[in-house]
C-alpha cells in the first residue's frame, strides 16, 4: 500500500513538473501574430519599404528601390502591386501615404520644388488633387478614414504640432 | 495618447496606456474598438493592441529581438502591418490577428453566423 502511494505520488510530481515545463516554454515561445510569409516575401524583394498603411485588401507603401522611393499600392488577395498612373514622379519625394479600405482613394504627402504638399490621389480617375491647409503649415502624417471620407493630417505650424481633421466630398 | 471621439468631441478613456511611454503610431479599427500603438516599455518599444470593449491589452511581441517602427491596424482587426528595421534597413511586414481579435465591422453592418448566411 505504502509503495503504491510513493509510486503514484512521483507520478504525480513527475506530471507536475511536465506540466510547468509545458507552460514556461508555451510562456516563452507564445506570440499572437502569425506572419503571412507569401506577401512577406513579396515585399521583401527589392529593396526596403516604409509607412504601411493596411485597409481592407489594400496595402499601401513606400518603397525604395535603386536610389528612389515611390508609393506602391498592393492588392493583398492577389499579392502584387497594381499600377497607379499619374501618381509618382521623379521630381517628387513621398513621405507619408494612407489608403482607404476600397483602395480607391489615397492621401500622401510629398516633397516636390523644395515644398511639403498634402494630395489626394484617386484610383479610378488616375487623378491628384492638391490639398491646401488652412491655415498654412508643413504636413508630416497622414491617416485616411477607412471610408475615405475624413482624412486626419499632422502639421506643423508655427512650431508647434496640430492634427487637423478635412473632411472629404 | 488621446483618443476622442470625433463627433461629440468626447475625449474616451484608455485603462493600460497611462504607463509604457512615449507613445507613437495610434491607429484604429472601424469603430475604435482596436486601438493599436507603439509603446515604450523599458529600453524597448513594443506594438500593443487596447480592446476597449473587453479592457484588454494585447502585447505583440516579435521574434528575434526586432522592434516595430510604424504600424498600421487593418480596419476589421484582422490584420497588422508593421515597419521594422531588419538588415540595417526598413521592412514592411504583414501579420494575421485572426484567431486573436474578433473582428471589428464597420458600423451599420448586418452580421450573421456562417449557417445564417449561406443561401
Amino acid at each position: 500500500m505504502t509503495v503504491t502511494s510513493d509510486i503514484a505520488q512521483v507520478r504525480l510530481a513527475q506530471l507536475g513538473l511536465s506540466l510547468m515545463a509545458l507552460g514556461l516554454l508555451g510562456a516563452c515561445a507564445f506570440n499572437p501574430m502569425r506572419p503571412l510569409p507569401a506577401i512577406n516575401q513579396k515585399l521583401e524583394q527589392n529593396g526596403g519599404n516604409r509607412d504601411p498603411s493596411l485597409s481592407g485588401r489594400w496595402l499601401a507603401l513606400i518603397k525604395g528601390r535603386d536610389g528612389r522611393e515611390r508609393i506602391e499600392l498592393v492588392n493583398l488577395d492577389q499579392n502584387r502591386p497594381i499600377s497607379l498612373p499619374g501618381l509618382n514622379r521623379p521630381d517628387a519625394q513621398p513621405l507619408n501615404v494612407s489608403v482607404d479600405a476600397a483602395g480607391e482613394r489615397m492621401a500622401l504627402i510629398r516633397q516636390r520644388d523644395g515644398r511639403t504638399e498634402l494630395a489626394l490621389y484617386r484610383r479610378s480617375r488616375e487623378s491628384l488633387q492638391p490639398l491646401p491647409l488652412e491655415p498654412p503649415g508643413v504636413p508630416r502624417q497622414v491617416q485616411l478614414s477607412a471610408d475615405g471620407r475624413v482624412l486626419a493630417v499632422q502639421v506643423s505650424r508655427g512650431g508647434l504640432w496640430q492634427v487637423d481633421l478635412i473632411e472629404l466630398p | 495618447m488621446l483618443l476622442q471621439e470625433r463627433i461629440s468631441g468626447r475625449v474616451l478613456p484608455l485603462r493600460h496606456l497611462s504607463r509604457w511611454q512615449p507613445h507613437s503610431s495610434p491607429s484604429l479599427s472601424w469603430r475604435g474598438r482596436y486601438l493599436a500603438l507603439i509603446v515604450q516599455r523599458g529600453d524597448r518599444r513594443l506594438a500593443v493592441i487596447e480592446d476597449r470593449l473587453t479592457n484588454r491589452l494585447v502585447p505583440l511581441p516579435l521574434p528575434g529581438g526586432l522592434e516595430p517602427v510604424k504600424l498600421s491596424l487593418a480596419p476589421d482587426g484582422q490584420r497588422l502591418a508593421l515597419q521594422l528595421v531588419a538588415a540595417g534597413r526598413w521592412q514592411v511586414e504583414l501579420f494575421d490577428l485572426g484567431g486573436v481579435l474578433e473582428i471589428d465591422p464597420p458600423a451599420g453592418e448586418v452580421l450573421r453566423t456562417p449557417a445564417l448566411a449561406a443561401p
